[in-house]
């Protein structure tokens, strides 16, 4: 288990400050943000490489502040491996354990292949192999990655991702893990937070925070295809998840959630917005926007659609097959829908 | 181009008729010269006792320093090459003033048979005066190249600060503490100033070519110079491979 609570430190003038989170013991947990905001820092606090200037850290509920590094028995991966150039393959997988132990996770990732060579004629996937091995050869059972899949060509990242899940399940290992990548943070996840100059900005199952994101910054990150700023109005149910309306950017939308009222913005996804060359008579959709097509741009099956909306722009994200039948087209008027449920009002 | 050449000359020509003159005698009397042999064998001896000494107490300094956790590191970093800018001669007046027998420390370490004035001591004390700084100031840049992370990695892998600065930091910052280490014995081989302020005799190497030409003129003293600048150009060779071998060395990485 990783148990942080307010927990802020320093790395050069950048600041993580009050990160409060807790992974229970064998969950994977993912840290998306920004580079720069903050998420290597906020590893190394955990690993004891940096000290934490307030706050707590408790590994296995024990609280391990004050412990150096060596104490917490922590695996540590970092983006570029800093392998020991000076030792060979073998020698940097076996750096923290006896050989038996590195001999069997080196044959589990196919680091095994690569033993007497020097660590210097290896390739950036092959590097990242070796520190993975060499991080879960004592066996830990807290894991920190640093985007350790970053520089593995597809095929082995899938290979390497399943054997490491694979092994996490069979230890019961709990791990922190940053990544850029979506699919990996969907499929891997537990948890997953999303880092915000030095800040927690939310923290939540991955799925959740994809199709609701908490602020306009997370749904800026996640790539939220429409962001809108206005005002809020929340509706007289006393309910904690009320109708809210949102009004802003000239546009007018009906959602629902726990949004107290005031200002603030409203998120839609590329893929909840359905197109329609007329208006449905019968349909569940709360929205219905008329507008115009400025632009089509195909994305491999997919089409990005962009409609002018009053003074807005609204993005859909469609298939290529349905853009060709409904023949959409710059110039083109069409009917946007959106379910309330779709319009995720933070 | 022509200044660039000029200055070569200035350089070279002086080393070069040094060696063109001297060389030849100076080899044949390295045979039978046995106050330049026992010169050259002392200067040898303390020169490598002070690099030694320098590699056990600076390697930590360097360290601490590279890593930004001394103290005040500003200003030590500054103090440590403090001796570089001095005159020698001045640094060997200061020497005589902190530790000869007028000192206390002087009187006490002399009182124990350890005095600093006229013994081999004394020239390993002025030797590690003006050559030390060179040492931690190049070894203070090779481990700061040396990225902290590598250290961090083998702290999560269960080393203690130390062991991981033995196991990984040294290591990759070998070459160049050799290298550092090469700068220094040279330095410590061709000190002259403070060393005279100190102790005339047993003469090292310099002051004995200093002695031979004061004493008896310059053809005296030209075969001891020559071999002294045949000398230098060891370490010089030394320096090149290591050089050439980490060049190589980056062009596989």
């Amino acid at each position: 288990m990783i148990a942080v609570e307010t927990l802020a430190s320093r790395a050069g003038s950048f600041a993580l400050d009050d990160i409060t989170f807790t992974l229970p013991q064998g969950a994977w947990g993912i840290v998306l943000g920004a580079a720069g905001s903050g998420k290597t820092t906020l590893l190394e606090t955990i690993a004891g490489i940096r000290a934490a200037t307030a706050g707590r850290v408790a590994l296995r509920g024990v609280d391990v502040t004050a412990h150096a590094p060596e104490m917490r028995r922590v695996g540590m991966v970092y983006q570029h491996g800093y392998l020991f150039p000076h030792l060979s393959v073998d020698e940097n997988i076996a750096y923290g354990t006896d050989g038996h132990s590195a001999r069997e996770v080196a044959r589990r990732f196919g680091a095994d292949a690569l033993t007497g060579r020097s660590v210097t004629s290896l390739s950036g996937g092959e590097r990242q192999i070796v520190a993975l091995a060499r991080a879960l050869a004592p066996s830990p059972d807290i894991l920190l990655l640093d985007e350790p899949f970053a520089a593995l060509d597809p095929r082995r990242r899938v290979r390497v991702r399943a054997e490491l899940r694979r092994l996490q399940r069979e230890q019961g290992m709990t791990v922190l893990h940053v990544t850029h990548d979506f699919v990996e943070a969907g499929t891997l996840g537990d948890l997953a937070m999303v880092l915000d100059g030095g800040r927690l900005t939310q923290v939540d199952t991955p799925e959740a925070i994809f199709r609701k994101p908490a602020s306009a910054s997370v749904a800026d990150f996640i790539g939220a295809e429409n962001v809108y700023s206005g005002i809020i109005r929340r509706d007289a149910s006393n309910d904690d998840i009320a109708a809210l309306t949102f009004a802003g950017e000239g546009l007018t939308l009906i959602g629902v959630g726990d949004h107290p009222g005031g200002a603030g913005h409203a998120v839609v996804r590329g893929e909840d917005v359905i197109l329609a060359r007329q208006h449905q008579d019968q349909t569940s959709a709360r929205n219905a926007v008329e507008g115009r097509i400025v632009e089509v741009a195909p994305d491999g099956v997919l089409a990005r659609v962009t409609v002018a909306v009053g003074t807005s722009t609204l993005v859909a994200i469609v298939t290529q097959e349905s853009a060709t039948t409904l023949g959409l087209a710059a110039g083109v008027s069409v009917v946007a829908s959106i379910k309330a449920t779709a319009v995720h009002l933070c | 181009m022509s200044g660039a050449v000029l200055l070569l000359a200035v350089l070279v020509l002086p080393v070069g008729a040094l060696v063109v003159r001297g060389g030849g005698d100076g080899l044949r009397q390295l045979v039978g010269d046995r106050e330049l042999q026992s010169a050259l064998a002392l200067t040898a001896f303390t020169a490598t006792t002070a690099t030694l000494v320098a590699i056990l107490l600076g390697t930590p300094l360097a360290y601490l320093l590279a890593r930004d956790r001394m103290p005040a590191g500003s200003l030590v970093g500054a103090l440590v090459e403090l001796p570089l800018l001095i005159p020698h001669p001045v640094a060997g007046i200061a020497l005589l003033l902190a530790f000869g027998r007028a000192s206390p420390g002087g009187a006490a370490l002399a009182r124990i048979g350890l005095g600093i004035v006229g013994s081999p001591l004394g020239i390993g004390l002025a030797m590690l005066f003006v050559a030390a700084p060179l040492y931690v100031s190049a070894a203070r840049e090779s481990i700061a190249r040396v990225d902290r992370r590598y250290e961090d990695v083998a702290r999560t892998l269960g080393d203690s600060p130390w062991r991981a600065v033995r196991r990984v930091t040294l290591p990759m910052a070998g070459r160049g503490l050799f290298a550092a280490g090469i700068v220094m014995w040279a330095r410590a081989v061709s000190e002259f100033g403070a060393i005279v302020i100190l102790t005339y005799n047993p003469k090292v190497a310099s002051v004995l070519s200093y002695d031979r030409f004061t004493a008896f003129g310059l053809d005296a003293a030209l075969p001891v110079a020559a071999v002294l600048v045949l000398l230098a150009i060891i370490p010089l060779l030394v320096l090149r491979a290591l050089r050439t071998s980490a060049d190589i060395l980056e062009r596989v990485s």
